[in-house]
């Protein structure tokens, strides 16, 4: 208790310092009077009774002194001496604090943000109830290569028959057009069933998720975001039970989901759903054949049931699965799944692993120089140091006053490094590029800064204070003397500078690398031909509701009507409709046979990706036709026979280099059976149906007219019959367009929604976002990165020179040319890189690889870029030496030796 | 030759201006310094400056208290007076020092 | 007992142990007051060697280097005939201090 007492008095003595003192002074001045006083009464003098006094009183200074001990807490009142004694010195040499501190806060700054991106996206688990039990299952076949989910009537067999998991919930993609809720728009949402929100282990806002039963009977209800909610119903509670419209079908609204809620976790901002309604298979889901495995299925592992096992059920289920398609007999169907997380975050690991890898270079460097910088300070103040202790400071006191110095670096650097880790982090949760997952998570995580802010701290301190002890060691006179009498010394502090320098270009020299193959991967990513041309075209996207245009008449009379209609706006070229534009993908598959073809043993799928189309697409879109001829009007009349458009890889893959126009091809598995054979009439160029450096797929055109007949049961299913996107080649800017388009559209049909209008600029732009980013950050951390080297090499043979001014004036007294003198300091700091290059090459071969996932078009050992990157680096190296090499050069030999 | 003086020991000092304060009540700082050399005879001289950092120490324990008056002479002091927990100290620090001092005369005594 | 108590009469305690057993290094004084006071005293090293430093400057204890018997390098210390006044100095001021510190005791 008493111990606590006293701490606390002295540290409220802290604050009451000035008083304190005062009433210190009052009290002993009143002592010394009484003194004088008695003094007096003893009969001497005035003047006596006070030199008596004082005298007998002691040294009023060491009371004082005593005093204060005793009274504040006189540790942390020497730490603040030192603290401002280190402040004063720091001002004195602006330069090296302002360098140290930026390096710093760059590097503690630039890790913190990074890391605390990495793990919001990769490393937090989701959130969802104990989110590591959460399974994605999938369903794939053994002899093809894709990645599918599973299919309808799958997701209520694992449901019914599971034994692994303890509840299992189905989804699937869907979009409504609302109404009903201020302006009409296009909602994104998803299809569920009743036990997803429970597996899941997320509980409503407001309301309640489905019942089973009101799955099972396709009522309308709804679940809608908390986004929406605030949007579009200002956050009333009072919403439960109110009606919207979805596809003008009257739903009513049972719950809001909380704030971050989102499912699927799907990469990009603009994937957000709006709401959930029921999955309420329709009859013709429940009885598909095994062809249709769009729907996604998550499952919740039971407890105490380990991977291994939930596989081996799963085996189990499909193998009871397999009979039951036709679709996949003779093929080998079977059953994975990853825990929802990986899913989620896997495309970002490969970049955001670079990412991580980069900043950790840079910081790397960073450290470097400020070990350098410190190592040249400590250095250059050997002669203080000497001075100092020659004149009795204690070695302890000068330590601890060079540990002070370093630690308000690292505290100053700190400081602003936490700043700017909170704007990168706030810029980063912005500006990311759309295709990383988990965006809304990102925050800055304190303990990462800590951790960060650790590192950089210690690595001041190792080298602020180490060079500082070694100085020390040596004898007080010698570091009196010239600096470079001192030879012994100098010479392994300058081979660790050098060292030091090495591996900093090494680094620079790998970043240059790496950031050299992603911009000519971005180069050549814009380079590559779409396959069409994206300049002048307008897109935008209706659906038409199924209640309102029940039959595929109705659906042409419409898109005829609009077409004939956008047709006379001035400035439009041509308009045609798609089932899909290019460059977005996410295309329906579909399974095709061509005649004659026998599938061998453990053959794969063949596939196409299809477009059902009206109008003059091809000519709106300028794809190219090879050969054949395009589809046209023959082909929508009635009772024509059904044809299709191929594109050139189909040609290729399905039938192997022969002429194809006439062949003929069935969709399904087999050719043998009732699907209507379809020929082809025409060969067309490959588009781009992702990103420009995602590979080619086989693609086929249909006219839409046909797409009934082609598709039998499965048009019901697909749906996308009354979906269209409308595409127009303008005359100049497409944009412009667009609101007469939407009042045509109107004229139609008021209550339809345009949405989706972009360019197709636009589009082909935003699908470079991505590649842009990540070659933007490269190269920023490239260049940084050298600069950083610079500077390093700059430092370093700047104070050799200063360090051997004396040789350099005697060997130049001896007759040494400036010339000479020039090309030797160049000489060492070419050395010093091309050694840097060599273990940059060395790390670059071992390490490029790891960049492979973001290359397009280039290999990591491109030669080009690796000798562009060792230019670079050389030139530079050799024109940051210059400056010293030149002061070494202009030395005055006469003065330089006079001045000893 | 001359008596010769001896310096004070912090903990003894304390121990005294308790005990000074125990019988005298309120004093000021030269007063209990002043009062402890004529009681002891003068053998114990105090640097008169020991006496504010142990008068300090005391009130950090709070075991005396402080307040400014003024003194017989008229003048503006800060005087010392005991509290509740100091008064019960004196006793246990009397037995304390009386054990040390006892120990220390074994150990002075002419050797075995 | 506070650790300071020990400040003045420390010299007093080294120089008494050193008369007694002649010549020995620092951690043999801090055993033999440990031991001879019944645990009661104790030095702490920290203050021990300043001392010895400043009682060699002033001359009252002299030292020499020697080997222990477990054959390890130690300083040894002994008093001069400077010390062993200084002793008998110390121990009567030592006497005047507790027949003071008495006379306050008893009356105060």
């Amino acid at each position: 208790m008493e111990p606590i007492r006293i701490l606390l008095s002295r540290c409220s003595a802290l604050f009451r310092r000035r008083n304190l003192d005062e009433d210190l002074d009052a009290e002993l001045s009143s002592h010394i009077e009484f003194a004088v006083e008695e003094n007096m009464k003893r009969g001497m003098s005035a003047q006596q009774a006070r030199t008596r006094a004082l005298r007998e009183f002691g040294g009023v200074t060491q009371t004082k002194e005593a005093y204060r001990v005793q009274q504040g807490l006189p540790f942390l009142e020497a730490v603040l001496i030192d603290v401002r004694y280190g402040l004063r010195q720091l001002r004195k040499s602006p330069a090296f604090a302002a360098t140290a501190i930026l390096t710093l806060a760059l590097g503690i700054g630039g890790m913190t943000a990074v890391f605390s991106v990495v793990e919001a996206v990769l490393l937090r688990p989701l959130p969802f109830k104990d989110s590591g039990q959460l399974l994605s299952l999938h369903e794939w076949v053994r002899e093809d290569p894709h990645e599918f989910n599973v299919t309808a009537p799958d997701v209520l067999i694992f449901q019914r028959e599971s034994k692994a998991f303890t509840g299992e919930g189905g989804y699937v993609g869907a979009g409504y057009d609302v109404t009903g809720a201020g302006a009409p728009f296009h909602a994104a949402a998803e299809r569920v069933t009743a036990s997803l929100f429970p597996v899941l282990g997320v509980d409503p806002l407001l309301g309640r998720t489905f019942t089973q039963k009101e799955d099972e009977n396709t009522a309308p209800v709804t679940v809608i975001s908390y986004s929406l909610w605030r949007e579009r119903f200002q956050s009333d509670p009072g919403v439960l039970g109110k009606t919207i419209d979805l596809d003008r079908r009257p739903y009513t609204i049972i719950g809001v989901m909380p704030r971050n809620f989102e499912f699927p976790l799907d990469a990009g901002r603009l994937s957000r759903r709006d709401l959930w309604v029921p999955m309420s298979f329709t009859p013709v889901e429940k009885n598909s054949e095994g062809s249709n495995y769009d729907y996604g299925l998550v499952a919740r592992l039971r407890p105490g049931v380990s991977t291994a096992q939930a596989q081996i059920d799963v085996n189990r289920v499909i193998a009871g699965i397999q009979p039951r398609y036709t679709a996949v007999a003779g093929l080998h169907l079977q059953g994975y799944f990853r825990t929802l997380k990986e899913e989620t975050v896997h495309s970002a690991r490969p970049f955001l692993n670079i990412l991580l890898g980069a900043v950790s270079l840079i910081m790397l460097i960073a450290c470097v120089n400020i070990a350098n910088l410190l190592l040249v300070r400590a250095a250059s103040r050997r002669r203080e140091f000497g001075v100092r202790l020659a004149l009795g400071a204690a070695r302890r006191i000068v330590l601890r006053q060079l540990l002070t110095e370093s630690l308000l670096l690292s505290a100053i650097g700190g400081t602003i490094g936490a700043a700017l880790a909170v704007v990168l982090v706030h810029a980063a949760a912005v500006h990311l590029p759309d295709s990383l997952p988990r965006l809304g998570e990102i925050a800055i995580r304190w303990p990462l800064f800590a951790a960060a802010s650790g590192f950089a701290g210690v690595t001041g301190v190792l080298c602020g204070v180490a060079p500082a002890l070694a100085s020390m060691r040596t004898d007080v006179l010698d570091s009196l003397r010239d600096g470079s009498h001192a030879a012994g010394q100098g010479r392994s502090q300058y081979n660790l500078q050098s060292v030091l320098v090495i591996l900093e270009t090494a680094l620079a020299l790998l970043l240059l690398v790496a950031s050299g193959l992603l911009l000519r991967s971005f180069a050549k990513m814009l380079e590559t031909d779409p396959g069409f041309q994206p300049q002048h075209v307008l897109t935008a996207s209706l659906s038409l509701p199924r209640h309102d245009y029940p039959t595929q008449q109705k659906v042409d009379e419409f898109y005829a009507e609009l077409q004939r209609r956008v047709e006379t706006l001035p400035g439009v070229r041509t308009v045609s409709f798609s089932s899909n534009i290019p460059i977005v993908g996410q295309n329906g598959g579909r399974l095709i046979t061509p005649e004659g073809h026998v599938r061998s043993v453990g053959e794969g799928f063949l596939i196409a990706s299809t477009y059902l189309v009206q109008g003059n697409y091809f000519q709106t879109l300028h794809i190219p036709l090879i050969r054949g001829r395009y589809l046209d009007d023959r082909d929508v009349q009635a009772g024509a026979p059904m044809v299709a458009i191929i594109s050139q890889s189909f040609a290729e893959t399905y039938f192997h280099g022969k002429d194809p126009i006439g062949l003929r091809m069935k969709v399904g598995d087999r050719f043998d059976g009732p699907m209507p054979a379809i020929t082809v009439v025409g060969v067309v160029g490959d588009v781009k149906q992702g990103a420009l450096d995602q590979p080619t797929v086989a693609q086929m055109y249909e006219p839409i007219s046909q797409a009934a007949a082609a598709l039998g049961p499965m048009a019901a299913m697909l749906g996308v019959a009354g979906n269209m996107d409308v595409v127009i080649r303008t005359a100049d800017d497409p944009s412009r367009l667009l609101p007469s388009l939407e009042k045509i559209v109107h004229q139609l049909d008021p209550l339809l929604v345009v949405s989706r209008a972009h360019t197709m600029d636009e589009i082909v732009a935003a699908t470079e976002s991505s590649r842009r980013f990540n070659t933007a950050i490269l190269t920023a951390f490239a260049a940084i990165a050298l600069v950083l080297s610079l500077l390093g090499i700059y430092g370093v043979l700047a104070y050799a020179v200063a360090q051997r001014t004396r040789e350099i004036a005697i060997r130049m007294a001896l007759g040494a040319s400036r010339k000479v003198v020039l090309l030797r300091t160049l000489r060492y700091a070419l050395t010093v890189a091309v050694m840097g290059v060599v273990g940059g090459l060395i790390a670059s071969i071992g390490l490029t690889h790891f960049l492979k996932s973001l290359l397009y078009g280039v290999k990591p050992l491109d030669s080009a870029t690796i000798a562009g990157a060792v230019l670079v680096l050389l030139c530079c190296s050799a024109l940051a030496a210059l400056i010293p090499a030149q002061r070494a050069a202009s030395i005055d030999p006469m003065r330089a030796l006079r001045a000893e | 030759m001359g008596e010769s003086k001896s310096d004070v020991l912090q903990g003894t000092l304390d121990l005294m201006v308790l005990k000074t304060l125990e019988s005298m009540g309120s004093l000021h700082g030269y007063a209990i310094a002043r009062r402890i050399e004529q009681v002891s005879d003068n053998t114990l001289i105090m640097n008169q400056g020991t006496i504010y950092p142990a008068l300090l120490r005391l009130q950090q324990r709070k075991w005396i208290k402080a307040g400014w008056g003024i003194s017989e002479t008229g003048r503006r002091a800060k005087f010392y007076s005991l509290c509740r927990i100091g008064r019960k100290q004196i006793e246990m620090e009397t037995e304390n020092w009386e054990r040390i001092a006892a120990t220390m005369a074994r150990f002075l005594a002419p050797s075995h | 007992m506070a650790k300071n108590d020990l400040q003045g009469t420390l010299d007093l305690l080294v120089l008494k142990t050193l008369s007694q057993l002649g010549s020995l290094h620092g951690y043999g004084i801090v055993l033999h007051i440990q031991r001879a006071s019944d645990e009661l005293l104790s030095v702490e090293e920290g203050s021990l060697y300043p001392a010895l430093h400043r009682m060699e400057q002033n001359g009252w204890i002299g030292s020499e280097w020697a080997l222990t018997e477990t054959n390890r390098k130690a300083k040894y210390y002994k008093l001069t005939a400077a010390g062993r006044k200084q002793l008998q100095e110390a121990e009567k001021n030592f006497e005047h201090l507790v027949k003071g510190v008495r006379a306050i005791l008893r009356y105060a």
